[in-house]
């Protein structure tokens, strides 16, 4: 069952994702409405879902680009959004500017595509000539890291929290991020025919899932730690598309994003009400306001993976079938996920002092709606369930989770939230805290050279092209004075020694006329038989 | 034998206004002497009639001596229209003087020669022509009875005495050879005369014809008889008797001679050359306007030799020296109205001229413009066809010096005119008839250079 219209179309996967960021973007806006936006931050918002939207609905590259090209404007627009703090608009520039580096392989696989496939249509690339295909996907494959913030692009999302909190609940749960999970799942027919890029795409998600893990982990700051969650969630689903679980990813990508969306807008209801963010400063805030309270610890069990809620049997759907590497590293990974999100849970939950707080029925609401969905989406993995969501998306043969899998890992994250609950203190060594020194290893690898580069052709174009101009310019009037100096005096020369010539013809000219008659005939006589001469000769 | 008088009516006009004039101006007190001019005047524009109304008829011989055809015509209404301006020039000055019909006589005598000179057929017609276009000249140039007019009739005589008689003794050669006198006879006699005699008479009738056109040899006395005599004359003896003398060197290459005589166009050739060159070198230092228009009608005398040594080479070489006379002398005549009737014959005094007097100054500017053959004046045009009769006759190095020789002219021509342009240094009266003929020449002049195409396919 497909509708189309232009180069728009919706399938399964995009119905799926439509229906996704429609509640996702309704319950962030309702959120927003208790704070008070501009009107420009609401423009910026539909838009920025409407790009996601056409993204999600593009059947060929060139609608895709449009849509990912004004989605990655419209995130530095809204991460900016307070822009007479100088701060964040950095963060947007060095958010905008490693998505927009990542963009680049999409503009070359479209280019690619063109060349292999004389087609842009995206069903159409799996079937484009060696090695136009592997080149293709590894285009499709930079875009879609870079804009899911997996390894090594991970650190712009660390920047896009100096957004505002509805943003955040977006931008990592059904836009952006989301963007470049769906984009993979889309194209995997694709990754699987290069044979390479599967693997690569899975690796790829496992290890952030991983690493990411560790960051968040480390993390003192809510949002941070959220930011990084979203890094290794995300990981999860790209896992997903690169293992060929898509059902299972998709249903991840479901679920991660109310689950995402809901903490962030807790976080945001505390940051307006408390103005602080630290993990240390938040102690005993889910005490203070019940509902919000309550959504929270919702939203962070299932963060963690704790059974019987939505993130559990999803997360366990994408580790189905995978080999032993993989799922070591991906359970792994899960065990790190039920850490970080405890330690958030703990932090807000340990008893403190303080009044309760003050939260608008608006910023309420959608909280409600997001923490039930948070719950209850593991529905998706039940088996009747999951058959005709497979069925779908048009991936039937993809099983359910394994059982032993299943019971492993809520058993591991229900154990790693105890443990994290019964330790005093949990380790943050100061690379996964500083994000894996990834903003500083891409200023050194990337932007320092671009633009030392930048600089050198600036001082090639000041020197050596304007050189050669000014040289050209200087050489003109060297020469021209050379030709002043060497050859003006010649030809001024030959025209003097022309007017001098003549004048002393006329001078001559003027002799014979003596003024006396004897001479006149004397000349005239001669000049007479000069002629006879002459007509004689002639003659 | 054709011997109808009528079909010399122009001249017969001209004859008989000099000899009415002659007469009034013995009966008629000094103050009323201007009937004369009048009379005078009357003949010419009668004569100028006649000869529009016998330039549409065919060609014919009258005695045997006298050719009506093309050069003819041109002649005719050249040498009366430009009598006629002499004579608006000269009436001013004369006013009141005491032989002033006598002036109006001896001017109409003299073009009378001129016309004859150009048409006659004949040697001893010619010689005739050649004495009545010159007799009253001498005398004209000493009318002033100063000492500069006196000096200048006396130069002007001796040198047409001593050339004259070398053209009587080139006629009597050629006659003693050639068993003849009308060029009918002589092209038949001279194929096989000794060619060194040929030779020498050629050149002997050239030496009187070269004198009244004003060429190299016989033009020393140009200069100082457009210096020293009255302005009017001098303006009469530039131009007037040149366009009979031209239209007799053209006639006599082109009838008398058999081609290739006396080696015809080589001699007139280097004749041309040595002219234009001397006239324009000549002129390059001239402070005296009067001086430097002297030289400058040498060196138009070289130019228009141009077409005479082509006689008979080519059918450009008729039309180019018809068209280059009458636009000499229109543009010769308007030059000299203007120094007329600006009065001063210094260089310096024509600074400011434009400023002062436009009229004058727009004349002078077109006249001499005209002389550099800037288009679209008639001599432009003359020039035009000139080089194109002398490339025809496969004369390239002539049309080269006469090339070079145009550019050279620039030089004095300009110095003339550059001054005109600067700020008026005092108030001039100009003379009224001199400056309507300056401005009916300069516009007769621009009018021949357009209408060129007309007047040439006529």
């Amino acid at each position: 069952m497909i509708l189309r219209l232009g180069g728009l179309a919706v399938d399964g996967l995009s119905a799926v994702l439509l229906v996704t960021l429609a509640v996702v973007l309704v319950a962030v806006l309702v959120f927003a409405a208790g704070e008070r936006y501009g009107v420009r931050f609401y423009a910026l918002m539909l838009l920025f879902a409407a790009a996601m939207a056409v993204t999600v609905t593009a059947t060929d590259l060139l609608m895709l680009l449009m849509g990912w090209e004004v989605m990655g404007a419209m995130s530095y627009a809204l991460i900016g959004y307070a822009w007479p703090d100088a701060g964040r608009v950095r963060s947007a520039d060095v958010a905008f500017l490693t998505t927009r580096a990542a963009d680049m392989g999409l503009y070359a696989a479209a280019g690619f595509a063109l060349a292999g496939a004389h087609s842009l249509r995206l069903d159409a690339l799996a079937q484009a000539d060696v090695p136009w295909r592997d080149l293709i996907a590894a285009g499709i494959v930079v875009s879609a890291l870079g804009k899911s913030a997996q390894l090594p692009f991970s650190f712009w999302l660390a920047r896009a929290m100096a957004g505002p909190s509805p943003v955040s609940a977006l931008l990592h749960s059904a836009t952006m991020v989301a963007a470049g999970a769906y984009l993979l799942m889309r194209v995997h027919p694709l990754l699987a025919a290069t044979g390479w890029a599967d693997t690569l795409v899975a690796w790829a998600g496992a290890v952030t899932a991983l690493v990411l893990g560790a960051v968040a982990l480390a993390q003192q700051d809510l949002k941070q730690l959220l930011a990084a969650s979203t890094c290794a969630q995300i990981g999860f689903m790209v896992l997903g598309a690169g293992a060929g679980s898509v059902g299972g990813a998709t249903a991840h990508l479901v679920a991660h994003a109310a689950v995402k969306s809901l903490l962030f807008l807790c976080a945001g209801a505390w940051l307006t009400a408390l103005g602080t963010e630290r993990l240390d400063d938040l102690r005993g805030a889910a005490r203070r306001h019940r509902l919000v309270g309550a959504a929270f610890g919702v939203g962070a069990l299932a963060l963690a993976g704790v059974p019987p809620l939505s993130l559990w049997v999803t997360k366990d759907e994408v580790l189905r079938g995978l080999p032993a590497g993989l799922l070591a590293v991906a359970l792994a990974a899960s065990v790190l996920s039920a850490a970080y999100a405890a330690k958030a849970l703990f932090a807000v939950f340990r008893p403190a002092e303080g009044a309760a707080l003050g939260v608008p029925v608006l910023g309420q609401a959608p909280l409600v709606v997001l923490a039930f969905a948070a719950a209850v989406l593991g529905v998706l993995g039940l088996p009747a369930v999951a058959d005709a969501w497979r069925d779908m998306l048009g991936m039937p043969h993809e099983g359910g989770p394994d059982l032993w899998v299943l019971v492993l890992s809520g058993a591991l994250a229900v154990l790693t939230a105890g443990a994290v609950g019964a330790a005093r203190r949990i380790p943050a060594p100061g690379w996964a805290a500083e994000w894996l020194y990834l903003e500083r290893a891409a200023g050194a690898v990337v932007v320092r050279p671009a633009f030392a580069a930048a600089r050198a052709l600036a001082r090639f174009d000041d020197r050596v092209v304007d050189g050669a101009v000014r040289g050209a310019a200087r050489g003109g009037r060297w020469a021209a004075g050379l030709a002043g100096r060497r050859v003006e005096i010649r030809v001024d020369g030959v025209t003097a020694l022309v007017a001098r010539a003549a004048r002393a013809l006329a001078g001559l000219a003027r002799r014979p006329q003596t003024g006396q008659v004897h001479l006149y005939y004397a000349q005239a006589a001669v000049v007479l038989a000069v002629l006879v001469v002459v007509a004689v000769l002639a003659g | 034998m054709n011997e109808n008088p009528a079909d010399l009516a122009p001249e017969m006009c001209v004859l008989l206004a000099a000899v009415l004039g002659l007469v009034n101006g013995l009966f008629l007190p000094r103050t009323r002497q201007w009937r004369v001019a009048v009379i005078c005047a009357a003949g010419l524009i009668a004569g100028l009639a006649a000869a529009g109304v016998a330039a549409t008829r065919a060609d014919l011989a009258v005695f045997d001596a006298f050719q009506v055809d093309a050069i003819t015509h041109v002649t005719r209404i050249t040498v009366m229209a430009a009598t006629l301006a002499v004579l608006a020039l000269a009436a001013g000055p004369v006013r009141g003087h005491p032989r002033e019909s006598e002036h109006y006589v001896l001017i109409l005598l003299s073009a009378l020669g001129a016309i004859v000179l150009g048409a006659s057929s004949d040697l001893l017609v010619l010689v005739a022509a050649y004495l009545l276009a010159s007799i009253p000249a001498y005398a004209l140039a000493g009318f002033g009875k100063d000492a500069h007019g006196t000096e200048a009739a006396l130069k002007y005589y001796l040198m047409g005495a001593l050339l004259g008689v070398f053209m009587l003794a080139g006629v009597t050669v050629l006659f003693g050879v050639g068993r003849g006198t009308s060029y009918a006879a002589l092209r038949a006699g001279l194929a096989d005369a000794p060619p060194a005699a040929v030779a020498a008479g050629v050149v002997a009738l050239l030496a009187g014809l070269l004198f009244k056109a004003g060429a190299v040899p016989g033009h020393f006395w140009v200069p100082d008889v457009t210096e020293g005599a009255p302005p009017a004359v001098a303006a009469f003896v530039t131009t007037v008797p040149k366009i009979g003398a031209f239209a007799a060197l053209y006639r006599f290459g082109a009838e008398a001679l058999p081609p290739g005589a006396a080696g015809w166009p080589a001699l007139v050739a280097v004749v041309a050359a040595a002219t234009m060159t001397l006239g324009n070198l000549a002129a390059f230092g001239q402070d005296n306007v009067r001086r430097l228009l002297a030289y400058s009608t040498v060196s138009q005398a070289g130019y228009l030799l141009v077409p005479v040594a082509m006689a008979g080479r080519t059918g450009l070489a008729e039309p180019a020296l018809l068209y280059y006379l009458a636009a000499y002398a229109v543009t010769n005549a308007g030059a000299f109205a203007v120094v007329l009737a600006a009065g001063r014959d210094d260089l310096a005094g024509y600074a400011g001229l434009m400023r002062r007097s436009p009229l004058h100054g727009l004349s002078l500017v077109i006249c001499l413009l005209g002389f550099i053959d800037t288009p679209p004046t008639a001599v432009f045009v003359g020039k035009v066809l000139m080089f194109g009769a002398a490339l025809d006759g496969r004369y390239l190095w002539l049309a080269a010096v006469a090339a070079v020789n145009t550019v050279a002219s620039v030089f004095y021509y300009l110095r003339w005119l550059v001054p005109t342009f600067r700020r008026p240094d005092g108030a001039s009266r100009p003379a009224r008839g001199a400056t309507a003929v300056a401005v009916a020449a300069a516009l007769l002049s621009v009018a021949l250079g357009i209408g060129a195409g007309v007047a040439l396919t006529f």
